[in-house]
């Protein structure tokens, strides 16, 4: 099994969230059951794929060869399936597990049976397939095609609340721009296909020799995938999606998004490595800034709960093209703050899965017991409900950057690392982070401060255990980051930063 | 110091335990400081109300929309074209793609 287990993965959650519906007509517990089996076994799978990555180097893993390390047909050249996984994809696959484990024990309480809760217990497993499949695979078309799994699983959680007038208007808008955004993929896959005769990533990765049709191609990569990673001026339907769909599916929504940006690095730096300019860094870099001002400054106005931690969401995305901007900027000389950089943009991403995920979860326990998120309507909630604001309060802190929390640690990464690049960008950042702590502090006085208030309903532990997984996460990554930036960050930084060779090697050999 | 407990940023390191020990002097000073002040407050009296312009009020709460309500004034002009810039409308934001997508081409191309 555990030559599998990176196929496993994808494989166990796309089958498993097929085969939910069919457990929910023997009984609902069973389905439920069955959910959390597959969850853990798709967490064990990722589990041992990283530890196996990290210690022993790129996992290349064929499909339809007479074995799954036959990674080059007769001839020198890869046609077959291939996921080709490094460090920085096994990086991206914890956090995908990571926030699954948590967000579907949530989901089995949070949503209710006459709301679609066996629909929303597939979809979401099939959100997390994509995903998966998304951040393993070494072939261009089955990104795509991975790409658009995520991009139906996502839209139709989005719209999943049929029955209000908001989440289908989010879920259309959504499904737009990731429908624009796919085809410009396919489109640029098309372009290189046509050029180069092949899919695979690394085999046209080493072919690539910046010729028109390659910037082109690389054009339409970088609209679709900043499109889908919600960057400005491109981010407007994320918080319309990450406000509509269930607190609990909004988890795998952010790391949807995520895996966009793994999906942008995979494509700038592994793929057009060896051509990359440093304008097209220092683009990253500008829409990095323009995304945490934008989504800072209309979290400032949002009166919903739910839409202020959706652009505090959008906006640590700023962050992490910040970071690894400076990486792409400084790539072609390589100084060490170029690595640093990255490594806080890297880092940021597993610490902003925890932070958010955490404060959705929290808008989720406050709109089950107070029955809104209308931050007019709310106050006083940190009486009735004093483990959700403790939670809510850790986690806004630690998204606006307060020591000793995890987002500190990154974010001080970023700072350092862009300041030896320009000052400005540093200064820039830091603004950004005094503008969300000034909005989440009042999003904690507006809902959880006051005087008491009757609550609809007390907060299920179910909740309180998934919450407080991701405080104890954000709490540990904050105290030792030095464990998790030398074990986890800094292979996955490398693998971008210097591991380009070491994967066309793997996958071509030589 | 162990990596595992600090990390290094290129100019300097970075450890969550040496700011929490400054973290904690730094409140025991406070809380010394504090100490040899006065002791005015008295709990279960009037100084405990809530006073807002002026008025005793009971439950009263300042609510969150009124939270940087200067802030807000002052920046009103920005943040309304800010809010405008969100329109809602889906058209608008497949147009900024279209601006954002003919910006990378022309970087990367021309």
């Amino acid at each position: 099994m555990s030559v599998h287990a990176p196929i496993l993965a994808i494989g166990v959650a796309l089958l498993g969230g097929f085969a939910a519906p069919l457990w929910a007509k023997l009984h609902k517990t069973l389905r439920d059951l069955w959910v959390l089996l597959v969850v853990g076994f798709v967490g064990v799978c990722v589990g041992y794929v990283a530890v196996h990555v990290f210690t022993t180097g790129i996992w290349v893993y064929v499909l339809g060869g007479r074995s799954p390390q036959e990674t080059v047909a007769s001839g020198g050249f890869p046609i077959r399936i291939m996921l080709t996984v490094d460090a920085m994809s096994a990086f991206m696959g914890v956090i995908a597990a990571l926030l699954a484990v948590v967000a579907f024990p949530f989901a089995l309480k949070y949503i209710a049976e006459e709301e679609g809760k066996t629909l929303s217990l597939t979809l979401g497993l099939l959100l997390l397939a994509g995903i998966l499949g998304m951040a393993y695979t070494g072939d261009l078309f089955n990104f795509f095609v991975f790409l658009e799994v995520t991009s139906i699983a996502a839209c139709a959680l989005i719209g999943f609340r049929t029955w209000t007038s908001r989440a289908p208007e989010a879920a259309f808008k959504t499904m737009l721009l990731y429908s624009v955004s796919g085809l410009l993929f396919l489109l640029a896959v098309a372009f290189l296909y046509g050029e180069y005769g092949a899919l695979n990533l690394a085999y046209i990765s080493a072919q690539l020799s910046g010729t028109a049709v390659d910037r082109l191609s690389l054009a339409l990569f970088l609209g679709a995938l900043l499109m889908k990673a919600a960057a400005a001026p491109v981010h407007f339907w994320a918080p319309d999606a990450y406000g509509q769909a269930p607190a609990a599916k909004t988890l795998l929504l952010v790391v949807n998004t995520q895996v966009s940006l793994y999906g942008l690095w995979r494509v700038l730096f592994t793929l057009y490595g060896g051509i990359l300019d440093a304008p097209v860094g220092w683009l990253v870099v500008s829409l990095g800034l323009l995304t945490m001002g934008v989504a800072a400054f209309m979290a400032l106005v949002q009166t919903d709960l739910g839409r202020l931690v959706a652009y505090g969401a959008v906006s640590q995305i700023g962050y992490m093209l910040l970071g690894v901007g400076v990486g792409l900027v400084a790539l072609s000389g390589r100084p060490d703050y170029g690595l640093v950089a990255m490594k806080g943009g890297i880092f940021h991403m597993l610490n902003d899965a925890l932070t958010v995920g955490l404060l959705f979860l929290c808008v989720g326990a406050v709109e089950w017991a107070k029955g809104t998120r209308d931050l007019r309507e709310l106050g006083g909630l940190g009486h009735g409900l004093p483990e959700v604001a403790l939670c809510f309060l850790v986690a806004s802190l630690a998204l606006a950057g307060i020591p000793p929390l995890n987002g500190f640690a990154s974010k001080i990464l970023i700072y350092e690392g862009s300041f030896r690049l320009s000052p400005i960008l540093t200064a820039l950042a830091v603004l950004a982070s005094i503008l969300l702590l000034a909005v989440f502090a009042r999003a904690f006085q507006g809902a959880f401060l006051g005087p008491r208030v009757e609550v609809k309903a007390t907060v299920p532990w179910v909740f309180l255990v998934s919450m407080g997984v991701l405080v104890v996460g954000i709490l540990v990554l904050g105290l030792v980051p030095g464990f998790f930036v030398e074990g986890l960050v800094t292979p996955a930084a490398e693998a971008l930063w210097r591991g380009r060779a070491l994967y066309l090697a793997a996958v071509l050999g030589g | 110091m162990k990596e595992t407990l600090k990390i290094l940023t290129g100019q300097g390191y970075w450890s969550p335990l040496i700011w929490m020990a400054a973290a904690l002097g730094t409140l025991l000073l406070a809380a010394f400081l504090w100490s040899r002040g006065h002791r005015q407050h008295k709990r279960g009296t009037e100084q405990e109300l809530p006073f807002l312009s002026g008025e005793r009020a009971e439950k009263a709460q300042v609510g969150a929309l009124h939270l940087y309500w200067g802030l807000t004034e002052a920046l009103g002009p920005f943040l309304e074209r800010l809010g405008n810039w969100h329109s809602g409308v889906v058209t608008d934001y497949a147009g900024w793609f279209v601006v954002l997508l003919g910006v990378v081409v022309l970087l990367l191309l021309v």
